[in-house]
């Protein structure tokens, strides 16, 4: 390579994303034969309610946070954005139980492990900032309690529930910018090290340990 | 407004035990998640004796 | 397990090298994407979502005039909620604190709302083309705060035997209010007719988005509460996993909502800062998990991990029987036993 390439950022940042994640490993045809369970398809139904968060959620966007209010079409838009966030949450709770449970942390893995648990603790003042949004009873109700605990934290001052132009501002970009990257992360670096293999049955570890496993070199 | 085949805008019950107080579709989100959490990890999984094994 | 055990096993786990099967991945990801819209849409037909209107002003005004009236003169003489809540309102109280922690108090007041003038006198003085009105209230700003009080606390208590003539009106027994009753019986008629929902919404513009100074006026009376009481919305009813309706509300708020229920959180003066200390560190410790002793050692103690890969056990136990029965393994030397 010319003395130019090898100084390039271009090229550096090409190296080093090709190296991390070469086409094969980024969209796999394979996967590890003890993939072999229903608690595997959480992590994707969790992706998959996401995404009919943002669609339903953009729609909700082009005409604007009155719409909903005032036409059964947008009533209907806003039922199936409400709903994708329950089931959003339900998968990815499912989910993060799966993962605990296998100790998906394993091998590597932690910045996974942080990055899921970052990304359910970020969806939490995102789904907030949605509910006080709605411009409805439940807004005005949920805005002047939850008021208080921000209040008590020294945030309120600068994160103002009550402050609608502010709030909507934070749900329909800044924390969905921050819910994606997250989990842009987090899906990029399971793309990385590979799906979390089992845990060693503890006899065994103690062969191994010993160097009688015939499937292990000691 | 187009209805809903079930109209939820009335009082929601309540279930209480001590000083916990849950309302009943909380309770029905919670029970499903960990009914679907079991059957998840219960349920067989088609093609898992299919595979080329471990090493 | 040991410490050399665990390091042994999660060394093990960084890289597969057994078999692999032909797995669809954008498939998958269709499906799912699939079932979820499917589930989406279908509890949308069965069951839409929620959407109760707002109260205002106005509507407080007209259905609770005695409330709103009651609420309006505790603003103006300094003792309603927002009037001594501190930080980040005002400077009547110091605001939350865990021990030596003040955070409220240290991030100070940057939401300034002076409770009489903000919500009482500005939006009286704006009202155009009543000059009786406009004396009173420079009768009541020109008042020593002695006076002021003495006439507030005379109305405040004659309220109690308020009653509510032909049109929304209050009326109270004759009193020495001094210029309270007028400014209240304007303020109340202002509200009536929707014009305090626009006044507490404007700032120095024409186009407003800032609710506070509404939504903290409304929230010192009992229109915002009384609904949500009527919807098991308070704080005692667990509330903050609520929705409205028959609705299933925020689940994922389950734990934050079970502090407030228990002492220390539920009796305490610091109740809030209290409860979002206790869930700011064990939100730390969800993050941490897999460096925490004894929580990341737990999947391998309660063996929940041997249902999900049992198909994958199996499949060792019949590959060793195979492999044993080929390649019998001598016995261990004397010097690698024990």
């Amino acid at each position: 390579m010319s003395a130019s390439a090898e100084r390039s950022w271009t090229v550096r940042l090409r190296r080093r994303a090709v190296a991390a994640l070469p086409p094969e490993k980024l969209l796999p045809d394979g996967q590890p034969t003890y993939v072999a369970s229903w608690i595997y398809v959480f992590g994707v139904l969790s992706l998959a309610s996401l995404a009919s968060i943002i669609l339903s959620g953009t729609i909700l966007a082009l005409k604007g946070p009155t719409w909903w209010h005032v036409s059964s079409i947008g009533h209907f838009f806003n039922s199936i954005h409400l709903w994708s966030v329950e089931l959003f949450f339900f998968f990815m709770v499912i989910h993060l139980w799966g993962k605990y449970w296998m100790a998906a942390w394993r091998g590597g893995r932690k910045r996974v492990w942080i990055t899921g648990a970052v990304t359910f603790l970020v969806a939490v003042p995102c789904a907030l900032t949605g509910y006080v949004s709605q411009q409805n009873f439940d807004a005005q109700w949920i805005s002047t309690q939850a008021k208080d605990a921000f209040n008590a934290v020294g945030l309120g001052g600068f994160f103002n529930l009550m402050n609608f132009g502010q709030m909507y501002s934070y749900h329909i970009l800044l924390l969905p910018l921050a819910v994606v990257g997250l989990v842009i992360a987090h899906v990029l670096l399971v793309r990385k090290h590979g799906v979390v293999p089992p845990l060693e049955l503890e006899q065994k570890l103690e062969a191994a340990s010993r160097g009688t496993d015939p499937h292990r070199s000691s | 407004m187009a209805a809903a085949i079930f109209n939820l805008n009335h009082h929601a019950g309540f279930i209480h035990w001590h000083f916990i107080q849950l309302s009943v579709p909380n309770v029905i989100a919670i029970v499903l998640m960990l009914l679907v959490f079991a059957a998840a990890i219960l349920a067989p999984f088609p093609g898992g004796r299919r595979s080329g094994g471990a090493s | 397990m040991s410490r050399a055990q665990r390091i042994r096993d999660d060394e093990a786990a960084r890289t597969w090298t057994g078999g692999y099967r032909p797995y669809d991945l954008v498939k998958e990801a269709s499906i799912a994407f699939g079932v979820v819209l499917a589930l989406a849409v279908g509890l949308t037909i069965l069951f839409s979502s929620p959407d109760e209107r707002s109260s205002t002003i106005k509507s407080w005004s007209r259905t609770a005039p005695v409330d709103f009236v009651t609420t309006a003169v505790s603003e103006l003489d300094g003792s309603s909620g927002l009037a001594g809540y501190g930080p980040p309102y005002n400077h009547a109280s110091e605001g939350q604190h865990i021990a030596f922690i003040h955070l409220a108090k240290w991030f100070g007041v940057n939401i300034a709302i002076d409770a009489a003038r903000d919500l009482v006198l500005a939006p009286l003085r704006s009202i155009y083309g009543q000059p009786a009105l406009q004396t009173a209230i420079t009768r009541y700003q020109a008042a020593s705060a002695k006076q002021q009080a003495a006439w507030t606390t005379a109305y405040t208590d004659a309220l109690n035997k308020a009653t509510v003539g032909a049109g929304g009106s209050v009326s109270v027994p004759a009193g020495d209010y001094g210029p309270v009753s007028t400014m209240m019986a304007s303020l109340l008629s202002f509200a009536q007719s929707g014009g305090l929902d626009g006044a507490l919404l404007t700032n120095k513009q024409f186009y407003a988005t800032d609710y506070t100074k509404a939504l903290l006026f409304m929230a010192d009376g009992g229109v915002l509460t009384n609904r949500a009481q009527a919807e098991d919305l308070l704080g005692g009813q667990w509330g903050m996993m609520n929705e409205t309706g028959s609705y299933p509300g925020q689940v994922w708020l389950w734990l934050y909502t079970f502090w407030y229920q228990i002492k220390p959180f539920s009796t305490s003066a610091n109740g809030d800062i209290l409860v979002m200390a206790v869930m700011a560190a064990l939100s730390l410790g969800l993050v941490l998990v897999p460096f925490l002793p004894g929580v990341r050692s737990l999947p391998r103690r309660i063996p929940i991990y041997r249902l999900i890969w049992r198909e994958h056990y199996r499949s060792l136990e019949s590959v060793d029987a195979v492999s044993a029965a080929e390649h019998p393994m001598p016995p261990p030397a004397a010097h690698l036993s024990g």
